[in-house]
C-alpha cells in the first residue's frame, strides 16, 4: 500500500520533471525566435533599449512602413515574396522528380559501381556554398544565368537532389518486387506499375523529402546573394539586407520582413507534419 | 492601327523633345530609345533619390533599367564579381570614395564627359577624393561622411558632476575639444554596465579607419608617400594607446570590439553612452523620440583634436559610369542628373551631407533660419568638421591592408599583445602586402 | 518458331534498338538527370576553382587568370599560422556543436516521443528554427548577444543573476560559445526531428520483453532504444555534415570571426580572402581545404551509418 504510493508519487514527480523540461526546451527554441516576431511589432525605441522595456507596446509601423514606397521604408515585398516562392516551388518539384528517379534506380536495378556513384552525389552536396559561390557565378555569368530564375532553381535542384535520392531510395527498397511485378501482369506498362503501385507508398517520404528540400531553398542565402541582383530575382533571405545601410540598420523593419518568411513555411511544415515522421522513418533507415 | 500607335509614339518622342528645355533650366541632353542599365546601391538612406530617376527619364527620353539594388559591401562584391567574369555591359554604378580604387579600368575618366565648370561646383576635396592617377572616377552625390562627436547635453547640466570632474582632473567639465579631454571624461561618466563614457568600432575597415584619423591627430601617417606602412610610429603608438586605456578602464562597453556602425548607433540611440563619434546618416535617428531615448538630449560639436590637428575620416558614395557602356553620353547625363544641384538638395533634406558647395550654403543658411535648432547645431558642426576631412589612400589595397591591421589593433586592446608588438606585426603585414603589389 | 524468332531479331531495326538499350541501360537513364545537374552546378565551377587555384587570380584584375604559379597558393596557406588556427577552430567548433545537436536532438526526441496530446503542433514548434534563414538567425544572436543592449544580458540583470555586462561576442571562451549556441540553436532540430522519426519505428515487441524481464528504464534505453536509433543518429550527423558551412552565415553576420582572430573559421577567413582582398586565387586554395574537411566529415559518417546498419542487418548498401 505504502510502496505503490511512493511509486505513484514517484511517477507523478517523474511526468511533472517531464512536462517542465519539456517546456524549458520548447521555450529555449522559441524565446529568440519569437522575440523577433515581438520585435516587428514594437517601436524602434523600445527593441534595443537600455534600461529594457519588458512591456511592450504595439505598433505595426514596420509592417505599414515594409509595404510602403522607396525611401520612406518601403522594400518590394510582393516581389521578393513571389521570387521566393517560384523558385522554391519549382527546384521543390524538380528536384523530387529527378530524386525519386534517381532513388528509384539505386533500389531497383544492380549496376556496378554504385556505391561509388551514391557517396559521388553526396559529396557534391557537401561542397560548402561559400566556395562554391564566385566559380558557380563566373559559370552562370558565361550561359547569361544570372540574375534569373532559372539559374537559382538549377542551384537548388542540385543542391536537393541528393537528399531526396537518399530518401527515396530507402522507400522504394522497402516495397517488394513482386508488387510492381503484380501490376504489369495485369497489364501495366512499367510506368503506370510505379504511379499505380510503388508511388503511393512512398509518398511520404517524398512529402518529407520535399518539405526539406523547400525550407533549404526557402532560407538559402550564401548563393542566392551572389546569383540574383535586381528585384526581378532577389529572394526574401536577400532582400532582407535591403534594410541595412552602410552605417544603419532598421531591425525592426527586418524583423518584420522575417515574419513575413516565416509564416509560410512554418503552414507548410504543420500541414505535412504527418508524413514529416513517416517519410524520414523509412527513408533513413532501410536504405 | 498599328501606324497610328507608330504616330502616337514619334509624337510623344517630339513632344518630350520640344517641352523639356523649355521646362527645365538644366538640359539633361536628348537621348531617346536609349536604355541604361544602373547598378545602385540599396537601403533607405539611398532609396529616396532613385525616385527623382523617372524626371531624368521624362526629360531626355531614355530610360534606366536598374538592374541591380544592393547594401554596400554586397553591392561592391557583386561589382568585384562582374570584373572577374567581364560582365561589365551596364552603364551606371553607385560608387563609393574607399572603393573606388580597387576597381582598375572599370569605370571611365568623367572629365571626359562631364565640363569642367561643373565639376568645379562640386566640394573640391570630394572631387580630388574621387580623382584617381588624374581620372575622376565618379561623381559625388549628397552623401558624404564625416564623423562629428555627439554627446548627452545632461551629463553636462549636473553641477555636481562638475564639482567632482574639477575635483579629480583639474580643469572644468564642459563638451570635450581634444581626445584626452574626451578620455578622461568618458572615464568619469562609465559606471558599466549601465553606463558607458563613449565606444568605438571594433572590427573591420571601421576600427583601422578610426585608428588611422587619431594617427593623423597625433601627427603621424597610415603610409608614407611610397605607400610604405609608417603607423607603427610613436604617434601610432599614442593613438593606439588611447583606445586601449578606454578599454582597460571600461569606460566603453566590452563588447565594443564586436560593433560596427549599426551597433554603435544603436547602443548611442538607447541613451546609456555619453560620448559618440559619428556618422551624419544617425543625426536624425538619435534625434527622433520614434527611434531613440536620447532624444532631445544629444548636443553635436566638432570632432575633438589630438595633440597635433583635428582629422576626419571620410567617404562619400557617388555614381560611375563604366568603360564598356555603350552609351557613355547618356549615361554621363544620368550620373550628373544623379549629383546636380536639384538631386543633392532634395538628398540632403533627408539630412545626409551634400558635395555640392551651393548646396551646404543652402542647407545652412536655411538650417539657421528655420526652427530645428538640432538641425542647425548638427549641420554647423558637420559643416565645420568637413574641413578637416581626409580621405583613405587611393590604392587598390586599402581594404585589404585594414584586414591585415585590425586584429593586430584588436590584440592590442584586448592586451594580447603590447601596443608595439601589435602595431610592428601590423606593418610588417603591410609591409609584405606593399611589396608584393609592387609599389617598392 | 525458334528460327523465325532469331530471323526477326535479326532485323537492323531491332538490332539498333538492342545497342541503344546497352548502350543507355535503364538506372543510367533514371540516374542521368542527376547527374547532368550535378555536373552542370557543382563539377564545372569546381574544375574552374580548382585551376584557379594555382593563378595568383584576383577578381578586379581578371587577366591574372592565367598566370600559372603552381602550387604557391598552397604553399602560402599551409604554411599560415592564422590559416591552421582557423582550421583547427573549425574542427573544434563542428566537433562541439555537432555532438551538442546530438546531446540536445535526443533528448528532446525522448521528451516529445512521450507526448500524447497535441503532438503536431509540438513537432511543428520544434521544427520552428529551421524556418530560419541563416543570415536571419546570425542578425538574432547578434542582438541578443549585444553586450550593452542585448536581450541575453537585459535578461540576466533583470533576474538578478548578474549585473556585470558579459562580452559575449568579444571575451575568447564566449565568443566562441555565442557562435556555438546559435549554431545549435538553429540546427538541434534537424537531429530532434530525424531521432523522433527513430522512435517511432522501434518495434514494440523488444521494449514489451524488456519490461516483463524487469529492466530498469536506462537498461531499456541502453541496450534496445539506442542501438536502434543508430542509424537515425548518424543519419542526423551525415545529413548536418553535408552542410555545415552554413554556419558560416551566421558567424560572418555575429562576430566577422574576431576579435584577433577568436572565431575565425575556416570559411569566414576564406570569404574574406576572396571578396574583400579580391584574391580569389588564394582563397580557392581555402576552398579546397575547406571541402576536404566537409568530406571527410562526410565520408565519416557514412562509414559509421552502413557500420551501424548492418548490426541491425538492414541493407547491403554503404
Amino acid at each position: 500500500m505504502n510502496r505503490s504510493q511512493t511509486h505513484r508519487s514517484r511517477r507523478r514527480i517523474l511526468k511533472a520533471l517531464h512536462l517542465l523540461g519539456l517546456f524549458l526546451i520548447m521555450a529555449l527554441i522559441c524565446i529568440p525566435g519569437l522575440w523577433i516576431v515581438l520585435n516587428s511589432f514594437r517601436p524602434t525605441v523600445e527593441i534595443l533599449a537600455k534600461p529594457p522595456v519588458w512591456t511592450p507596446t504595439f505598433t505595426l509601423e514596420h509592417y505599414r512602413a515594409m509595404f510602403g514606397g522607396a525611401g520612406e521604408g518601403g522594400v518590394p515585398v510582393f516581389h521578393y515574396f513571389s521570387n521566393s516562392l517560384i523558385v522554391s516551388v519549382a527546384s521543390t518539384v524538380i528536384a523530387i522528380f529527378i530524386g525519386m528517379g534517381g532513388g528509384y534506380a539505386f533500389a531497383r536495378y544492380r549496376f556496378r559501381f554504385k556505391n561509388g556513384y551514391f557517396v559521388g552525389l553526396m559529396l557534391f552536396r557537401a561542397v560548402p556554398g561559400v566556395a562554391l559561390s564566385l566559380p558557380l557565378f563566373i559559370v552562370f555569368a558565361q550561359v547569361g544565368l544570372i540574375d534569373t530564375h532559372i539559374g537559382l532553381i538549377l542551384v537548388y535542384v542540385a543542391m536537393n537532389v541528393p537528399f531526396t535520392i537518399w530518401l527515396t531510395d530507402g522507400f522504394f527498397r522497402q516495397i517488394p518486387k513482386e508488387f510492381h511485378e503484380a501490376a504489369e501482369i495485369d497489364g501495366c506498362t512499367r510506368w503506370q506499375a510505379f504511379w499505380k503501385v510503388e508511388f503511393p507508398v512512398a509518398r511520404s517520404g517524398v512529402a518529407s523529402a520535399a518539405i526539406f528540400a523547400f525550407l533549404t531553398s526557402w532560407n538559402e542565402f550564401a548563393l542566392a546573394s551572389q546569383l540574383t541582383r535586381s528585384v526581378g530575382s532577389k529572394t526574401m533571405p536577400v532582400g532582407l539586407l535591403d534594410f541595412t545601410a552602410e552605417f544603419t540598420i532598421n531591425w525592426g523593419g527586418m524583423c518584420a520582413l522575417a515574419v513575413l518568411m516565416i509564416i509560410p513555411a512554418l503552414v507548410l511544415t504543420f500541414i505535412v507534419q504527418k508524413h514529416l515522421i513517416a517519410g524520414l522513418t523509412f527513408g533513413g533507415v532501410k536504405g | 492601327m498599328q501606324k497610328s500607335k507608330l504616330i502616337s509614339a514619334v509624337a510623344a518622342v517630339c513632344a518630350i523633345g520640344v517641352a523639356v528645355p523649355a521646362a527645365v533650366a538644366s538640359n539633361w541632353g536628348s537621348f531617346p530609345g536609349v536604355t541604361i542599365e544602373a547598378k545602385l546601391i540599396g537601403g533607405q538612406q539611398y532609396e529616396g533619390l532613385y525616385g527623382r530617376i523617372a524626371e531624368w527619364e521624362a526629360a531626355t527620353g531614355a530610360s534606366v533599367e536598374i538592374i541591380s539594388k544592393k547594401s554596400h559591401f554586397e553591392i561592391d562584391k557583386e561589382i568585384k564579381s562582374d570584373m572577374a567574369a567581364g560582365t561589365t555591359g551596364w552603364c551606371v554604378g553607385s560608387n563609393h570614395s574607399s572603393f573606388a580604387p580597387q576597381y582598375e579600368g572599370l569605370y571611365v575618366d568623367l572629365n571626359d564627359f562631364v565640363p569642367a565648370e561643373t565639376v568645379a561646383e562640386f566640394v573640391q576635396g570630394n572631387i580630388s577624393a574621387s580623382t584617381i592617377n588624374g581620372e575622376l572616377l565618379m561623381l559625388p552625390r549628397a552623401q558624404f561622411d564625416v564623423s562629428v562627436l555627439y554627446y548627452l547635453k545632461s551629463n553636462y547640466e549636473d553641477s555636481e558632476k562638475a564639482a567632482a570632474f574639477k575635483a579629480e582632473y583639474g580643469y572644468d567639465l564642459a563638451v570635450p575639444d581634444t581626445w584626452e579631454q574626451v578620455k578622461d571624461q568618458a572615464i568619469f561618466f562609465a559606471d558599466p554596465p549601465n553606463f558607458y563614457g563613449t565606444q568605438y568600432a571594433g572590427k573591420d575597415e571601421a576600427i583601422v579607419g578610426r585608428f588611422y584619423e587619431l594617427v593623423v591627430a597625433e601627427g603621424g601617417n597610415y603610409l608614407d608617400e611610397d605607400k610604405r606602412p609608417i603607423f607603427n610610429s610613436e604617434a601610432g603608438e599614442r593613438a593606439l594607446q588611447w583606445f586601449v586605456d578606454l578599454y582597460e578602464a571600461q569606460a566603453v562597453p566590452a563588447g565594443t570590439l564586436s560593433y560596427v556602425w549599426d551597433d554603435l548607433g544603436q547602443g548611442f540611440a538607447s541613451g546609456t553612452v555619453a560620448l559618440n563619434l559619428d556618422w551624419p546618416g544617425w543625426a536624425g535617428f538619435f534625434n527622433d523620440p520614434e527611434s531613440s531615448k536620447a532624444a532631445g538630449n544629444v548636443g553635436v560639436t566638432i570632432q575633438p583634436m589630438g595633440s597635433v590637428t583635428r582629422t576626419g575620416w571620410s567617404g562619400h558614395h557617388g555614381f560611375s559610369v563604366t568603360n564598356d557602356c555603350e552609351h557613355k553620353a547618356a549615361a554621363a547625363s544620368l550620373v550628373m542628373f544623379l549629383t546636380g544641384e536639384e538631386s543633392q538638395t532634395a538628398e540632403s533634406a533627408g539630412g545626409s551631407l551634400p558635395t555640392r558647395s551651393s548646396v551646404w550654403d543652402a542647407n545652412i543658411a536655411a538650417a539657421q533660419s528655420g526652427d530645428d535648432s538640432f538641425r542647425a547645431e548638427a549641420l554647423a558642426a558637420f559643416a565645420a568638421g568637413a574641413e578637416y576631412a581626409f580621405a583613405v589612400p587611393p590604392i587598390p589595397e586599402w581594404g585589404e591592408s585594414t584586414n591585415i591591421v585590425f586584429p593586430e589593433l584588436q590584440a592590442a586592446i584586448l592586451g594580447d599583445k603590447t601596443v608595439k608588438e601589435a602595431l610592428d606585426d601590423a606593418a610588417a603585414g603591410v609591409d609584405e602586402l606593399m611589396r608584393e603589389s609592387g609599389y617598392y | 518458331m525458334a528460327k523465325h524468332l532469331r530471323v526477326f531479331r535479326h532485323t537492323p531495326e531491332h538490332r539498333k534498338k538492342g545497342t541503344m538499350r546497352r548502350r543507355l541501360p535503364e538506372w543510367f537513364v533514371l540516374l542521368l538527370p542527376a547527374f547532368i545537374i550535378m555536373a552542370a552546378v557543382v563539377l564545372i565551377p569546381l574544375v574552374f576553382s580548382l585551376y584557379s587555384s594555382f593563378t595568383p587570380y584576383k577578381l578586379t584584375r581578371p587577366s591574372t587568370l592565367w598566370r600559372w604559379i603552381g602550387t604557391s597558393n598552397y604553399e602560402k596557406i599551409l604554411t599560415d599560422v592564422k590559416f591552421w588556427s582557423a582550421f583547427g577552430r573549425t574542427i573544434l567548433f563542428l566537433t562541439i556543436a555537432l555532438n551538442l545537436e546530438l546531446l540536445f536532438g535526443l533528448l528532446i526526441a525522448l521528451m516529445v516521443n512521450k507526448v500524447t496530446l497535441g503532438q503536431r503542433t509540438i513537432r511543428t514548434i520544434l521544427m520552428f528554427p529551421m524556418m530560419f534563414s541563416p543570415i536571419l538567425v546570425g542578425f538574432q544572436f547578434k542582438f541578443i548577444f549585444n553586450d550593452n543592449i542585448g536581450l541575453a544580458n537585459n535578461a540576466l540583470q533583470a533576474l538578478g543573476i548578474s549585473d556585470a555586462a558579459l562580452p559575449w561576442l568579444v571575451d575568447g571562451k564566449l565568443a566562441m560559445f555565442s557562435i556555438i549556441f546559435a549554431e545549435v540553436w538553429m540546427s538541434t532540430s534537424v537531429f530532434a526531428v530525424l531521432i523522433l522519426a527513430g522512435l517511432f519505428a522501434i518495434p514494440r515487441d523488444p521494449l514489451e520483453a524488456a519490461k516483463v524481464d524487469g529492466c530498469t528504464a536506462w537498461q531499456t534505453f541502453r541496450h534496445i532504444t539506442l542501438p536502434f536509433l543508430m542509424p537515425f543518429i548518424f543519419i542526423a550527423l551525415t545529413i548536418r555534415s553535408l552542410d555545415v558551412a552554413r554556419a558560416y552565415d551566421i558567424v560572418q553576420i555575429m562576430t566577422g570571426g574576431g576579435p584577433a582572430g577568436r572565431t575565425e573559421l575556416i570559411w569566414t577567413l576564406m570569404s574574406r580572402t576572396g571578396y574583400v582582398d579580391a584574391r580569389m586565387g588564394l582563397a580557392n586554395a581555402m576552398g579546397y581545404v575547406s571541402i576536404l574537411l566537409s568530406i571527410a566529415f562526410t565520408i565519416y559518417f557514412f562509414k559509421k551509418l552502413s557500420a551501424a546498419r548492418s548490426e541491425l542487418g538492414f541493407g547491403d548498401k554503404i
